[in-house]
Parts: structure tokens; C-alpha cells; sequence
């Protein structure tokens, strides 16, 4: 009989942790390319950009709520070695919008931790703008650099 | 029983935290970006057509020695996109002299021998920087006076624009 429960225990917690990790996931959809950037001029990437901006996925459950967190770069840095390239982010770089049809987009500071409540789509996309600042004798070549989006699930 | 008491009670327990305990996930993108050098665009020769006569139409080739051309200079075998805003007419006071029947060609030596053509009048045109950074390219077209075409010297402006993609 104890065995019995203890069994019962164990499934029980299965169940009561499966519909967090099952359901809640953030995933990166598209890199933020800033394409080519002309030595000393510098050149943006607009949220609504919708081959260059950034864009992560994020689902979690209706009615609750989803903290997001960019860990976001200051500098990108050349493939080849030598070289930094500046970039930065915007009040107005991120805009999150639900999938429901009735869902408004909802633009906000990416350097900011922002809080969503769920209340019509149980997912939704984030886009990403930004700016990149080359200088003057900014040394040629691709660049990259590593965004993070941390999602905490409530 | 005892034993049943304390499997439920932590079962309990375990439920509660699930239900309230916050999970974090990370996902990550890559922010990318080319540097270029800056380009140049420079209108090295006036498409001339020289002395035309009334209802009598002349066209210059891209080939021909009075051809328009323009030198671009950038990044060496990067990727450019060309566009022209040309005009429908050439000017002289208030007098006009149609223009139209552009022709075009791009090549990465200063020769139109074996150049690329294309049509100017497109909305842009593709075309690449050579391992040298340079690109030129050459516009044609057609001027068509009319039987009572106003004597007088007659011009307008051909404006070539260039970007990276």
C-alpha cells in the first residue's frame, strides 16, 4: 500500500509540472541584420523591419503572466578578429504582439525588463530593431554578436 | 494511514509549488552587420547627342564615344543596386525635346566590350563591384524632335543612384 502511494506521488508531480514545461518555451526565429553598414554612417534596423529585425517566439499559458529579458550587446565583434562594431537599442526598438487576431502590438524599451499578461493569445512574437554606429575608419568585414531573450514564466 | 497522511501531505506540498514556482528559458538570436567602405558615384561623361535635326530621331548607343557614364568606386566584389531617375524630356527654356528608349551597361573595367545590359529605365538593376572596388556604367538613349522642333541647345539631368544590399 505505501508503495502503492508513493507511486501515485510520483505521477501526480509529473502531471503538476508537465503543463509549465511543456507548454512554456521562448525560441529565436530570426537574427537581427543590420546588412551592410557604410564605414561612418550609421544605419538602423527598425522593429517593423520585417526581413531585418530580430524575432523570437514565446508561449506560455492564457491568463498568466511572462516576464521578458534581453541580454542585449554593446558591440558586435568582427568575424575576423581586430574590430568592434558599436551598436545600441532604442525605447522603442522592441514591439511584442500576440497571435490572436484582436491582439494590439506593444512597443517597449528592450534595455528594460518587461512584464506581459496574457489575456488574449497564449503566444506571441517579439521583434528586435537596433542601431549600429560604424566609425570613420571602421575596419570592413562581417560582424556578429549573440542577443538573449530570457523568458520567466509565471 | 500514518504513512498515507505523510505521502499526501507532501504531495500537497509538491502541487503548491508547482503551481506557483516561476520557470525561466533562454533563447538566443545573432545580430549580424557588414561594414562597407563608402561609395562613390561620379557623372564622368554628358550623354551628348550632339546636332539633331527637326523630326529627325537620334539615338546614342552605350558603346558610342558620347555616351553618358558614370564611375562608382566601393566595396571590392560587393553586391550594388543601381537606379536612374531620368528624364522624359530635355529642356531648352520652355521648349522640350523628348527623350526615352534609355539603354544601359555595366561593366567592372573602364570598356563597354563584353559589358552587362540593362535596362536604366527598371526600377533597379543588380549588378557587383569588381575585386577592385570599381563599377562603370554607360547610358544610351533616343532623343525624338519634332517636325517643328524649336532651334536652341537643349538639356536635362540623369541622376544614377547606388546602395549596397
Amino acid at each position: 500500500m505505501p508503495r502503492c502511494l508513493t507511486t501515485l506521488a510520483f505521477i501526480a508531480l509529473c502531471v503538476a509540472f508537465q503543463p509549465l514545461a511543456a507548454q512554456s518555451t521562448v525560441t529565436g526565429i530570426r537574427n537581427l541584420d543590420f546588412g551592410p553598414v557604410i564605414r561612418g554612417v550609421p544605419s538602423s534596423v527598425s522593429p517593423n523591419d520585417p526581413i531585418r529585425s530580430g524575432r523570437f517566439y514565446v508561449r506560455h499559458i492564457i491568463g498568466r503572466q511572462v516576464q521578458v529579458r534581453f541580454t542585449l550587446p554593446t558591440q558586435l565583434a568582427r568575424v575576423a578578429g581586430g574590430a568592434n562594431l558599436p551598436i545600441s537599442f532604442g525605447a522603442t526598438d522592441a514591439v511584442a504582439k500576440g497571435t490572436a487576431p484582436t491582439s494590439n502590438p506593444l512597443t517597449f524599451n528592450p534595455n528594460n525588463t518587461q512584464t506581459f499578461n496574457l489575456v488574449t493569445s497564449a503566444d506571441f512574437f517579439i521583434n528586435l530593431g537596433g542601431r549600429a554606429s560604424p566609425a570613420a575608419g571602421q575596419a570592413t568585414g562581417a560582424y556578429s554578436g549573440t542577443i538573449t531573450l530570457t523568458c520567466t514564466f509565471f | 494511514m500514518r504513512t498515507t497522511t505523510r505521502v499526501s501531505a507532501a504531495l500537497a506540498v509538491i502541487l503548491s509549488l508547482a503551481a506557483s514556482a516561476a520557470q525561466a528559458q533562454s533563447a538566443n538570436i545573432t545580430a549580424t552587420a557588414v561594414v562597407f567602405q563608402a561609395m562613390t558615384v561620379t557623372g564622368a561623361r554628358t550623354l551628348d547627342f550632339g546636332n539633331v535635326f527637326p523630326g529627325v530621331a537620334k539615338s546614342i548607343a552605350v558603346a558610342a564615344a558620347t555616351s553618358g557614364r558614370f564611375d562608382l568606386t566601393g566595396q571590392a566584389s560587393a553586391n550594388v543596386n543601381v537606379s536612374f531617375t531620368l528624364p522624359t524630356n530635355l529642356a531648352s527654356g520652355v521648349n522640350n525635346l523628348p527623350i526615352g528608349t534609355w539603354t544601359g551597361c555595366t561593366n567592372a573595367t573602364n570598356t563597354t566590350a563584353g559589358c552587362t545590359v540593362f535596362t536604366p529605365s527598371a526600377a533597379t538593376t543588380a549588378t557587383a563591384f569588381s575585386g577592385a572596388g570599381a563599377l562603370f556604367v554607360w547610358v544610351g538613349g533616343t532623343v525624338t524632335p519634332g517636325a517643328a522642333q524649336a532651334a536652341g541647345t537643349y538639356n536635362g539631368t540623369v541622376t544614377l543612384t547606388a546602395a549596397y544590399f
